[in-house]
């Protein structure tokens, strides 16, 4: 069980977070301009990364306020949380 | 005439815990982002809704609880006239939504408010919620919103061993049971 | 009791209250303060159960929750009684009743000991290979097995006990109450840090609690005395919670970890009642300080499993703390110093200790010549090649060992005896560590993996870090918690220590024996039978990997997990594969770390707390008026009120008729409700509906379909138009949570420029439905003031109204097809309005209908439940819905997936009506649709997804989704069932009113 710092409400036990995958895949402006394989590109590939992966959390049951995270997911440690909009801390 | 009727109505005591219902009570969720916003409550209010996180502000009338950096919880401290409570919401309906600079909505019935009090309070509360306590209950007027069993609550400190929790109705007779099934070990 | 076993001048076990208790039938007596393994000792019991493979007897062996053997059934009770209970761990109370487990007819005549005779037959993977062919006889053979093997029993009626969690916060949690523990629990509390302290024993101090002896002094006093003035001291901490019958049981990520308490379970049978039982406490700590000690190593030698064969530390704990005598002539076996502990313990309890055979050339440390000094015989470079004695050991055989330990030679010596110590050194417990992540790393010359990386907040000190000498554990205890938890604790500083230092160490994973090693018996796992042999073999079959040779030979698969001996079978395995063990590793270690009760897993979440339950306002009306109940997601709704001796069909008839004839009543309070304000909430809702919504006059409503991004069918409901920049959305009963979750993320992540606040106010209103051609007669009624004309309130509108002075907001839409409203009013108010309209419809006969008649009157109508019509494949396309998708609109939710190759197929399923060929045949929710049935294998066109029988229609109705169907209209199909095949044909799916007049009736 995680403990999660909401970079709104700070360190919360993982039961009060939902997941929401991969971080960073913006939803094209213009998805009718765009061929099959590339919307089933933002669609369906995802990276799921051994090691550093970036990852949207939502503290579903706190502030209700979407967030990225940075989580090694061989070990699971979080190694930075920041707010929707942020640069990512470390690459 | 019609007849009003809270989801719990009634208090309960066991070893240093005393549970209850405190209904009607005026409960408005408000949001916004603007300065206007905060500037507006705080004029029809006399309260500035807080900016720092879980915590709370209030008079002697109402509370406003953080809940988010837009989003705010408004509740007065005594029971009141439901006839009454349409009136200060549409006063700040006008002032805010029409006004475009945030959203009034009345959750006074979305939300039923309970009082916990006595020594065993939070170890009551243990029983189910995963938050961190330490540091909450020796802060007045803390806020948190958490999990008690899997049901979302607001946590509202207000005094020492002295809290009002929120949970939404529909929700409300289980963790009414619920506590008072953990209660009975204390 | 036998007097003669039990030492008067014993300082922890209560010999003036005497406990009875009943073993296998027999009544027997203990003290206060015993667990029922030293009590048994005491009464000359060493014989307790049988092995699990050849049923061989098998004794008490240790004093812990390492106790292989020893495990037991209690109580009798079919609700009560608890298997696989080790008799180390349960502390005696009166009335306590145990029975062996694993044998049959008794555990002093076992049928299943005849394996023991064909044991060459019954080698590793037996069950495995013999048994798995040909694989449908396993049925059969697994009914003999399990009964044979008769691995305790199950309660079959529910646990009367209760359980509970408990949630702890705490700076700093130390797991293991020892010297070091408790030394470092001193420090952190002195140093204001919140700290807790558990033990799974009874009192802190573990094996330095009973340590008397001149060998191991601190500052001029025994060790023992010493640390009972330290543990003294910990009463006045106020920092410092101490939890003793604690056992953590798990050590998770982010330093969370489980700990069970044992609240009632050492009470008297009359004392327990009403009590919690057990209590799981889910900690989080921000420091962990693991001091859990360590566990001494069997040898593993020819026939090492028999009764009267234990721990040498367990003998010692047995004589120092139970005051129990084990045996009367007691033999030692070992590797180590430590054996000589036990050694003169017995001696000065006046045990007879024949002799400590010692695998060494030589040692003279000064623990090993105090015990040449009291007289005790050694015999050096010698080991036990053979024990005897079949239900207890009666004799030792002794040979020496050549220089390389190979092999023994020279004359056997026979040596009577009616007990035997064997200590193989110490294994750190580090399962804790590894369980948290923690990586270890291998200590060559004492042959013990230790804790080296981990990720936490965490340390190991005292001997589970490695440390074995008194010395050792306190300084670097100290150093080591000092620099942990950044403080400069000098309490210990001066301290003078006298410790035996073990100068030789020598060490043979197996022992030889005058016998072939595969005629020799050399239990690994006590438990589950495996033997030295069944590794060989499994490494000579070709298995390399450690977790294979585990699996296949079962070794520390049992209940213990193989807490005593996987140290030996990873030796063994390094020995015979001839590689390092360092490098060859461990298995993993699982939590639990000792065995979990269900209840202390489930805690207070049974019965009416299994599942959350929520209630709408006017949930008691229901239950009043005899509703039967339905889980819709966590709700309870309404599903029907059946009249007196009404069936569940009858009722539902009697419902759906009542609602189209005259007037029905819904409380669709559950239905999701978002209120949407700001400034873009239109051009919001053009992105997440399909449809269009700028042109929406304020005061109309609107039904929308709400989409993934794969174009698939997520959600459906009507929504408001209240205000200019003012909406309030209603979602499915289900969707509710997901819906408004999904949308916060649409808004705060792809849309943050759009000026929008989403509120759930699905809590705030109770929803009264009331449709049917009486419905605006029924509603005048209730509100009186409100103009119910079509011009003035048309079909998907909205009114503000008011009902003796209490707003609520009136919209005339319809989910059954029928004429009909829904009052939306605060949930305080709900109860009463219901009741309010209910009277004023009694002239028309109001009917209140549940779930199912609502299911059945919409399908009438053709019109869509989502996550039962749909599953997330079907697009609005497949639900023939084209016309709710705008072609305008540049963008929404899912619109670039609707022309994605795939879902422009015409040969995808779609929605489509299906009527039977007998009307009054209704069909299975579920069942396949096949267009030929002769066909092997046939294919599967599609199933259906709702079947009632229509009073209205007076036929059988049913939507399917069908390959195709969309053009197939007409066309004949078949449902095969198990008996019969039902001949359909496949229709519009809207059944009744096809041009909605009955919705202005």
């Amino acid at each position: 069980m995680f403990l999660i710092n909401c970079p709104y409400c700070g360190e919360r036990d993982q039961s009060e977070f939902t997941a929401g995958g991969e971080a960073h895949i913006v939803r094209p402006k213009q998805p009718t301009e765009l061929s099959d394989d590339q919307w089933a590109e933002f669609l369906f590939m995802r990276k799921n990364i051994k090691g550093i992966q970036f990852e949207r959390w939502s503290h579903a049951h706190g502030c209700r306020k979407w967030f990225n995270m940075v989580r090694d997911t061989s070990n699971d440690k979080i190694h930075a949380v920041y707010k929707m909009g942020e640069k990512p801390p470390i690459k | 005439m019609l007849n009003y009727n809270s989801p719990i109505k009634d208090q309960k005591e066991y070893s240093e815990i005393k549970i209850s219902e405190v209904e009607p009570t005026l409960k408005l969720n408000l949001r916004g982002k603007k300065r206007d916003f905060i500037t507006k409550i705080g004029k029809e209010l006399s309260i500035i809704p807080p900016s720092d996180p879980n915590t709370s502000s209030g008079n002697e009338k109402f509370n406003i609880l953080w809940l988010s950096p837009d989003e705010w919880l408004l509740y007065s401290n005594d029971k009141i006239d439901l006839k009454n409570t349409t009136l200060l919401e549409e006063k700040l309906f006008n002032e805010v939504s029409k006004s475009k600079i945030g959203s009034i909505a009345n959750v006074t019935d979305h939300w039923i408010m309970l009082n916990v009090n006595g020594k065993n309070t939070f170890d009551l509360l243990s029983t189910g919620c995963p938050f961190n306590f330490n540091n909450f209950k020796n802060s007045k007027n803390a806020v948190t919103q958490t999990l008690i069993n899997h049901i979302d609550v607001i946590l509202h400190n207000k005094d020492l061993n002295n809290l009002n929790l929120f949970v939404r109705r529909s929700f409300s007779n289980h963790l009414w049971s619920w506590l008072n099934d953990s209660s009975r070990f204390f | 009791m036998s007097k003669d076993l039990r030492i008067t001048n014993n300082k922890f076990i209560d010999q003036t209250t005497r406990i009875s208790f009943k073993f296998d039938g027999k009544t027997l007596y203990g003290f206060k303060g015993d667990t029922l393994a030293s009590a048994l000792l005491a009464n000359n019991i060493h014989l307790v159960g049988r092995s699990f493979k050849y049923h061989r007897p098998r004794g008490i062996m240790a004093c812990g929750s390492e106790e292989p053997n020893a495990i037991v059934q209690v109580g009798s009770d079919a609700s009560m009684t608890e298997p696989n209970t080790r008799v180390t761990e349960i502390e005696l109370y009166e009335g306590l009743e145990a029975t062996s487990q694993n044998c049959w007819p008794s555990v002093n005549f076992d049928i299943g000991a005849i394996n023991n005779f064909f044991s060459p037959l019954i080698p590793a993977a037996f069950y495995y290979k013999t048994f798995m062919w040909p694989a449908n006889f396993w049925k059969l053979y697994e009914y003999f097995i399990r009964k044979s093997a008769g691995l305790g029993k199950s309660p079959t009626k529910p646990d009367k006990d209760i359980y509970d969690h408990r949630y702890l916060h705490c700076d700093v949690l130390v797991v293991g109450g020892g010297i070091s523990g408790i030394m470092a629990a001193k420090t952190a509390a002195k140093n204001n840090l919140n700290t807790v302290l558990i033990d799974d024993k009874i009192n802190l101090g573990g094996t330095t609690l009973f340590q008397q002896n001149e060998c191991f002094k601190i500052n001029n006093t025994y060790s023992n005395e010493w640390l009972k003035k330290e543990i003294e001291s910990l009463n006045s901490l106020k920092n410092l919670t101490i939890k003793t019958r604690t056992s953590l049981a798990a050590y998770h990520s982010y330093n969370y970890l489980l700990a069970r308490e044992n609240l009632t379970d050492h009470l008297d049978i009359n004392e327990k009642k009403d009590k919690v039982r057990q209590r799981l406490w889910k900690i989080r700590a921000k420091k962990v300080i693991i001091s859990t000690g360590a566990m001494e190593r069997p040898l593993i030698f020819n026939n090492n499993d028999r009764p009267g064969i234990m721990l040498s530390s367990s003998i010692k704990k047995y004589i120092d703390y139970y005051g129990v005598k084990c045996g009367q002539k007691i033999s030692l076996f070992t590797n180590n110093d430590s054996a000589y502990e036990t050694a003169i313990s017995l001696n000065n309890s006046g045990v007879n200790v024949n002799s400590v055979i010692d695998i060494r050339d030589k040692t003279n440390s000064i623990i090993v010549k105090q015990a040449e000094e009291l007289g005790i015989k050694i015999h050096w470079k010698s080991s036990i090649v053979n024990t005897n004695g079949y239900k207890k050991i009666n004799s030792i055989e002794i040979m020496k060992l050549t220089d390389d330990g190979a092999a023994v030679v020279g004359e056997k010596i026979k040596e009577q005896c009616d007990c035997l110590g064997i200590s193989g050194g110490w294994t750190p417990r580090v399962h804790l560590f590894t369980q948290s992540g923690g990586k270890l790393k291998f200590r060559d010359e004492d042959n013990v993996f230790l804790p080296d990386k981990s990720e936490l907040d965490q340390i190991s000190i005292g001997s589970c870090n490695g440390d074995f000498e008194l010395d050792d554990v306190i300084k670097n205890s100290v150093t080591l918690t000092n620099k942990f938890l950044n403080v400069d604790n000098n309490d210990y500083e001066n301290l003078e220590i006298i410790s035996s230092k073990e100068t030789t160490k020598k060490n043979i994973w197996l022992l030889p024996s005058d016998k072939l090693l595969s005629k020799a018996k050399q239990f690994l796992d006590f438990q589950n039978d495996s033997t030295a042999n069944d590794i060989k073999l499994a490494l000579r079959e070709g298995f390399k990997s450690i977790e294979h040779v585990k699996r296949y030979t079962t070794t520390g698969m049992a209940t213990d997990q193989g807490k005593l001996s996987n140290m030996h079978a990873l030796g063994i395995i390094a020995e015979t594969a001839g590689v390092k063990m360092g490098e060859l590793g461990t298995t993993t270690f699982r939590p639990p770390y000792t065995p979990l009760t269900f209840g202390a897993i489930v805690g207070r979440n049974v019965g009416e707390f299994f599942d959350i339950t929520r209630k709408t306002p006017i949930h008691d009306w229901h239950v009043e008026n005899k509703a039967e109940f339905e889980n819709v997601g966590q709700w309870k709704r309404a599903w029907y009120y059946p009249k007196k001796n009404e069936s569940m069909h009858d009722a539902v008839q009697r419902e759906s008729k009542a609602a189209r004839d005259s007037a029905g009543m819904l409380d669709a309070s559950t239905l999701g409700k978002i209120d949407i304000q700001g400034t873009d909430a239109s051009e919001f809702l053009n992105r997440v509906y399909t449809n269009a919504w700028s042109k929406l006059e304020i005061g109309k409503c609107r039904y929308g379909l709400m989409l993934n991004e794969d174009g698939m069918v997520y959600d459906d409901g009507v929504t408001t138009r209240l205000g200019e920049n003012h909406y309030i959305m209603t979602t499915t009963t289900g969707g509710a949570a997901n819906v408004l979750s999904k949308l916060e993320d649409y808004l705060q992540t792809e849309w943050p420029e759009l000026d929008v606040y989403l509120t759930s106010v699905t809590d705030q209103f109770a929803t009264i439905s009331i449709c049917g051609p009486n419905s605006k007669k029924i509603l005048t009624k209730v509100i009186p003031d409100l103009d119910l004309s079509d011009k003035e309130f048309p079909h998907m509108s909205f009114k503000n109204a008011s009902i003796n002075n209490i707003k609520c907001r009136v919209m005339r839409i319809s989910f059954t097809g029928e004429h009909s409203y829904e009052i939306n009013i605060q949930s305080s108010f709900g109860k009463s309005v219901w009741e309010k309209c209910f009277e004023a419809g009694k002239e028309f006969n109001i009917t209140p209908y549940g779930t199912e008649t609502m299911h059945l009157l919409r399908a009438e109508k053709g019109f869509i439940i989502t996550g039962q019509d749909t599953d997330g494949t079907m697009t609005p396309v497949d639900l023939q819905m084209d016309w709710i998708i705008s072609k305008k609109k540049y963008d929404f939710i899912g619109k670039r997936s609707l022309y994605r190759s795939d879902t422009i197929r015409d040969d995808r399923k779609q929605l489509v009506g299906l009527i039977t060929e007998d009307p009054k045949e209704v069909l299975e929710e579920g069942a396949q649709i096949v267009s030929e049935i002769n066909k092997k294998p046939v294919e599967m066109l599609g199933h259906v997804t709702s079947s009632y029988f229509s009073p209205n229609l007076n036929k059988s109705i049913a939507l399917a989704v069908v390959k195709n169907g969309k053009n197939l209209k007409g066309h004949k199909m078949f449902v095969p069932m198990k008996n019969k095949t039902i001949n359909v044909t496949i229709t519009d799916s809207v059944f009744l009113d096809k041009d909605n007049k009955r919705l202005n009736a």
